[in-house]
């Protein structure tokens, strides 16, 4: 068959031999892969599925809309937190409710530890297994490893080469002892794992660290939510009230010890992901820095909606600390406002995805938008309905529908807010990329990777970090300066509501642009539609044809070994897939 | 032959009586004795508390102020509320108790004659009254098939509802290994799903006692005025007294 | 040789002192007496680490994310050197065949011997195929890993209970493990909710299992009594407030600041069996009540359905309309009200006219 060329500019050949990963481990839910290699063993064309549904947008329909957060938090526990607080956004934009600013920095303190628990969690327990060989880790020295661990990280204490042995030690006594867990049936003789013994005992032992330490950098949303995964939220502002010296005040959410605990939380994330995170991943690019697969859509298409209110209830551009805007056709200087009100801009559509419309040549706005399942498979399908052996990617075969900004296809994430933010001249943004490139002695271009995005997101977490004690110290002046409020009740009784309003909420979550939108009518949900990171990243094809941001970034990538698909794991991984989050 | 409370004989009119036929005088009918009127009046004592009480426990009255300890308001209503439970039930028991062992009349409300063609004619004949389509009820001794119906079902049974529910709710706090919980909660809560679901059966209850009352004070007052038969001061004295001399149905 | 999980805290550099101490703190968060830490002490010595395939269908995750967030022990000893964690499609290193081979050597390797946790669960529409693995669906996968396992724990709400994809409508038909159809009928199941559940929880769920040998003992519903046996309510440390009559009215009001009770914003800690307010979460740091935030009853089932979560009276959902029974009962005894009222008034017509014309 000849090659076929996208409208976005990308060619697909289905010639060579179809390969199958179903399912994509280490990610969040459930998904599926099918690429096909030519002879020479690189990916021609790449197919990706959702592979799950349960049907929140049709299950929100009539209830209470300030009850909305808890159902859209349980759209994904990994991202936990930013569904609720994109809900109650969404809720307070409907209903025009403005939050107290302590509850501004509150939010912002549970959303930016969510983007620092997420991104360390991804790279070390998700994505590390595609570049670190555990089995390799046994070989290495700890002397040299240990002289590794200083010379990457002098200020991260555990570097002495006895605390290395013990490690190996224990890891070498689990490989022996014949069950190997996680890591069995892993690709450890695949030749793409390039790190060298030690790197990969430094790695693991990070690993390990890092799965102690990730328990911690969540405990500020326990503070502030009660519990976590799955904190409390609320319309109108936050549970948790602030008593700092009056009556009774030792019952109360948020009192001083409460808030030193949050505070010294912050500092050790803080100094978790300077003296390990960061140094870690310079280390392990620059063994990979040639690898430079896997950029797909990241150099064309790129959105991010913003986030991070200095200020509340301004949720104009240049109040938000991360970057918002759209770059379409590679031309990235040139960014483009995103109107999340306008039927034109972002649109919907189900040609290949697992729903029904009534006229499915056409994309629905969200405000408009329909969940109807229609679970239905093409004619060139092999296999059966409930046996797939090869998926037929010219009719529906994905539970992800397809979002388009102004018909594009988006990559969205990380990256995409980093090379925005980059673009825009967003300070904290250059500062951060300009030494990793220079640390890594790669050009700009390099950022439009696998590899890149990777690199985006380790940063973002460091970035994070320090602006939760930015938030914190806001909060303090004004609890200072006398204002501890924490909620706006005023229209948190439904009486009091207008009995006809739509509303839109944005956050950006750790894989990238979220948003909800709602209609409410009589006080009950009338339509509620999400669409979310891996909606756009997954998303399958569209109408005319243009692939989405992970079928993109696998094409032209060569595999050493087609049975063992180490590559292909590398850069779906890049981009934290959640499915979950995905078809919700 | 039947003993009333103060140890008099009263005389019983005749089984065999075809009613509606023979026409003879009636003498007053001793009807509750002393026992199911003490019962009644605990009974209704008891559920305007737990109706009262019930209600706050589902939407408490406004917060107080002041330390935890120096009161104990909301404690107090529940408290009060599974006291009169307590009592309640007992009396209940007490009352299913006497049904056996008290004249025929105690019988009634547990056990109305639904396999009786004439009960549903006669049931059918109290509609009509209260449609005010036929001129005259029939005239009772005890209580009429409607009454009695009504009773059975909205009042017997939903007091063994509420019993039931209640208790279970009660083993909540009692906790596992109680016999509250063993005999009640165990087996009760998953019946419903949860414990909330138990609540909300629990508190629609009481809405149906509620119009039961509603529906029995009505009654009463206006058979006491239109009936052919004393009602209201049956149940303080426990005679049933009658106005004409026309056949009573149930004697 | 099998490692023990003495051996490997040991060589963690743990000293055998520090070891004892885990132990006792393990069997004080399973509520044992002091008197059972030799025995925990003597099973992590001696025993091989038990396989476990930890299945994911519907749901989010979270409980795994809970899972890790174990303080005591910490989730990384747990998968070290308790149990071998076989198959887990969050953390595995294969993917693909190679992942899915892995059920079916444990099947060969340790049949009727593995552990099956069950995060999620199956659904029945859309021909099982809204949750597909390996091109197949989960359902198929669970009845096969099912029918060879040695017992089930069912992690969380969904695969206890059915959490939010059964809530109403049900799009998915999505049904919890027990109900799933073609499960096998001779496997214990053990049932952890909660959305998630706590960690410490969960671990010591897995941590009674290995150390007894044997299931905990359960209540009706098949939950561990030793955690799910009481009401947040009846642990509650607001609980003074409640029985005082002091509640929180409205969010951030006074009694907010003061810690009232929140029984009246909605709390359902009095019909929730769950352990947080004596374990709490994330190493005991807080639970929702703590941090302001009415229970809303995340270990019950059906707690989705049962009306807006900050109403203290829930919703009866029926004649094609909800409310709750206030609402329902008011109206009916209003009715009944006014119609005795009406049937009142045209008796007293009624009768006049009869005694004029009887008269
Ligand atoms: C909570 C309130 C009440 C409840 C639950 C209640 C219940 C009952 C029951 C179950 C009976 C049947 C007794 C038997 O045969 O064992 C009865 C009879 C009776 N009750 Fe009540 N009662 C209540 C209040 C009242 C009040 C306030 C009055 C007076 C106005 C009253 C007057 C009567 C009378 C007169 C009878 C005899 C009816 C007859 O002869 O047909 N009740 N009641
Ligand atoms: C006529 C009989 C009764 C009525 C009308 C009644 C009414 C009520 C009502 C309205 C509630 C509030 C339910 C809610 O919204 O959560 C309640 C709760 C309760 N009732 Fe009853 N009840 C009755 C009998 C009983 C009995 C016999 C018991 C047994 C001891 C009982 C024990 C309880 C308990 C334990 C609660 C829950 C208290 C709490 O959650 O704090 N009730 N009742
Ligand atoms: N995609 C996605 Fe999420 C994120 N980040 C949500 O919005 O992961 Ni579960
Ligand atoms: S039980 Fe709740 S927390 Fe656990 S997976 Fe299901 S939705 Fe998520
Ligand atoms: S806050 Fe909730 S659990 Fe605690 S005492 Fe009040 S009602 Fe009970
Ligand atoms: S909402 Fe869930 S986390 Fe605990 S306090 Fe209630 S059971
Ligand atoms: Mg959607």
């Amino acid at each position: 068959m000849a090659t076929l060329r996208t409208p976005n500019g990308f060619d697909l050949d289905t010639s060579g031999k179809r390969v199958v990963v179903d399912p994509v481990t280490r990610i969040e839910g459930h998904m599926r892969c099918e690429v096909n290699v030519d002879e020479d063993n690189i990916i021609r064309n790449a197919v990706s599925t959702g592979t799950m549904w349960r049907g929140l947008e049709v299950i929100l329909k009539g209830r209470d809309p300030r009850d909305a957060w808890a159902f859209t938090q349980r759209i994904c526990g990994v991202c936990t937190g930013t569904h609720a607080l994109t809900s109650v956004r969404a809720v307070e934009d409907a209903l025009g409710i403005d939050i107290p600013e302590n509850a501004n920095s509150i939010r912002n303190i549970m959303q930016l530890s969510l983007q620092v628990h997420d991104h360390l969690v991804h790279f070390y327990h998700l994505h590390a297994l595609d570049w670190v060989n555990p089995v390799n880790a046994l070989k290495a020295d700890p002397k040299a490893t240990s002289a590794l661990q200083q010379q990457v990280s002098p200020r991260h204490a555990k570097s002495s080469p006895g605390y290395f042995r013990d490690i190996q030690n224990r890891l070498k006594k689990f490989v022996e002892s014949g069950q190997l867990g996680p890591f069995k049936n892993g690709y450890w003789t695949n030749p793409a794992y390039l790190l060298p013994p030690e790197a990969d005992l430094m790695a693991v032992t990070h690993y390990l660290e890092a799965l102690d330490f990730q328990k911690e950098i969540m405990t500020t949303r326990t503070i502030f939510g009660g519990k976590d995964t799955h904190p409390n939220w609320l319309v109108g502002g936050v549970p948790c009230a602030i008593n700092i010296d009056g009556d009774q005040a030792v019952g109360a959410p948020i009192t001083m010890d409460r808030l030193n605990y949050v505070s010294s939380i912050i500092d050790r994330s803080i100094e978790f992901i300077e003296n390990v995170y960061i140094p870690d991943l310079i280390a392990i690019a620059g063994f990979y820095k040639s690898w430079l697969y896997g950029g797909g859509l990241s150099s064309q298409s790129l959105m991010s909606y913003g986030d991070i209110p200095d200020r509340a209830n301004d949720y104009s551009p240049e109040n938000l600390m991360m970057p918002r805007g759209a770059i379409v056709d590679g031309k990235l200087t040139e960014i483009h406002e995103i109107d999340l009100r306008d039927p034109d801009q972002i649109q919907e559509f189900v040609p290949h995805s697992w729903y029904a419309y009534a006229d499915e040549a056409k994309g629905l706005h969200p405000w408009d938008g329909v969940t109807e399942p229609n679970y239905a498979l093409g004619d060139n399908l092999i296999g059966t309905s409930t046996n797939i052996v090869n998926i037929d990617e010219n009719a529906k075969y994905s539970w992800i529908k397809a979002p388009r900004w102004r018909g594009h296809a988006m990559e969205v994430g990380p990256l995409a807010r980093y090379v925005i933010g980059y673009m825009q001249g967003h300070e904290e943004i250059k500062d951060q990329v300009d030494r990793t490139l220079s640390a890594l002695d790669v050009p700009i271009d390099a950022l439009f990777s696998t590899l890149g995005r990777t690199a985006a997101r380790g940063l973002e977490a460091q970035w994070a970090a320090q602006k939760q004690r930015y938030f914190m110290d806001k909060m303090i002046a004004n609890i200072k300066a006398g204002d501890s409020t924490t909620a706006n009740t005023e229209k948190f009784d439904p009486s009091t509501w207008p009995t006809e309003v739509k509303g839109v909420g944005f956050t950006e979550a750790p894989r990238g642009a979220l948003a909800h939108w709602i209609k409410i009518k009589d006080t009950r949900i009338d339509n509620y539609q999400c669409v979310v990171p891996t909606t756009w990243n997954g998303s399958p094809r569209d109408n005319d044809g243009n692939i989405g941001a992970f079928e993109a970034s696998l094409l032209n990538t060569k595999v050493e070994r087609a049975d063992e698909p180490v590559e292909i794991l590398r850069t779906l991984h890049s981009f934290d897939p959640c499915l979950a989050c995905s078809t919700h | 032959m039947t003993i009333d409370a103060t140890g008099q004989e009263v005389p019983e009119t005749s089984e065999t009586l075809d009613h509606g036929t023979a026409s003879h005088k009636e003498e007053a009918v001793y009807i509750y004795e002393a026992p199911v009127r003490i019962w009644h009046w605990v009974n209704a004592l008891c559920i305007l508390v737990l109706g009262i009480t019930g209600y706050f426990i589902g939407s408490p009255p406004p917060s107080i102020g002041g330390e935890a300890s120096s009161s104990f308001l909301f404690g107090w209503i529940r408290y009060l509320h599974f006291a009169a439970g307590y009592i309640l039930t007992v009396a209940f028991l007490f009352r299913i108790y006497w049904a056996f062992v008290g004249n025929k009349h105690a019988k009634q409300i547990f056990l109305p004659p639904v396999w009786r063609g004439s009960f549903w004619r006669e049931l059918f004949h109290e509609v009509e009254w209260y449609a005010m389509i036929v001129r005259e009820p029939l005239k009772y001794a005890g209580h009429n098939p409607l009454a009695t119906l009504v009773m059975h079902v909205l009042f017997v049974w939903c007091i063994v509802f509420m019993i039931l529910t209640g208790f279970a709710l009660y083993g909540e706090g009692t906790g596992m290994g109680s016999w509250q919980y063993e005999m009640f909660s165990s087996w009760i809560i998953p019946l419903f799903g949860q414990s909330q679901d138990v609540h909300t059966w629990h508190h629609l209850g009481l809405w149906v006692i509620v119009c039961f009352v509603i529906i029995h004070v009505y009654a009463a007052v206006r058979e006491d005025i239109m009936s052919r038969q004393s009602i209201m001061s049956s149940m303080f004295s426990g005679w049933r007294t009658f106005r004409d001399d026309k056949p009573v149905a149930d004697e | 040789m099998h490692e023990t999980f003495y051996d490997v805290m040991r060589r963690q550099g743990i000293t055998r002192r520090s070891f004892l101490k885990f132990c006792s703190l393990t069997a004080a968060a399973l509520g044992l007496g002091p008197s059972f830490a030799p025995k925990i002490a003597e099973a992590m010595e001696t025993k091989p680490r038990i396989p476990v395939l930890w299945l994911h269908g519907l749901e989010c995750t979270c409980c795994s994310e809970s899972f890790i967030r174990s303080a005591h022990p910490l989730a990384k000893d747990v998968i070290l050197s308790m149990i071998s964690l076989d198959y887990d499609d969050t953390i595995m290193a294969a993917a693909g065949h190679q992942a899915e081979a892995i059920i079916q050597e444990t099947i060969d390797k340790y049949d009727g011997n593995y552990l099956l946790a069950c995060e999620g669960n199956p659904p029945l529409n859309q021909e099982g195929m809204s949750c597909i693995i390996a091109g197949k669906p989960y359902l198929e996968q669970l009845q096969h890993a099912a029918a060879h396992c040695k017992a089930i724990i069912s992690w969380g709400s969904c695969a206890s209970w059915g959490c939010v994809q059964a809530a109403r409508p049900n799009p998915t038909q999505a049904v919890p493990i027990h109900k799933a159809p073609g499960m096998p009928n001779n496997k214990p199941i053990i049932k952890v909710p909660g959305c998630p559940p706590i960690a410490e929880v969960m671990t010591a769920v897995i941590t009674y299992l290995v150390t007894f040998d044997r299931f905990p003992e359960l209540d009706r519903q098949g939950r561990p009594k030793m955690f799910y046996s009481q009401r947040i309510h009846d642990k509650c440390y607001r609980r003074p407030h409640f029985d005082a009559g002091q509640f929180v009215e409205s969010f951030d009001d006074e009694g907010a600041r003061k810690g009232y009770c929140l029984y009246k914003v909605g709390c359902k800690g009095p019909t929730t069996y769950n352990a947080c307010s004596t374990v709490r979460w994330n190493g005991g740091l807080s639970f929702p009540i703590q941090s302001g935030h009415p229970c809303f009853g995340c270990s019950e089932d059906g707690f989705w359905d049962k009306g807006g979560f900050y109403d203290r009276l829930t919703d009866i959902k029926g004649f094609g309309v909800e409310s709750n029974a206030d609402k329902i009962g008011g109206a009916a005894a209003l009715v009944v009200g006014a119609a005795a009222a009406t049937h009142a008034a045209a008796s007293a017509v009624k009768r006049a006219r009869h005694k004029g014309g009887d008269e």
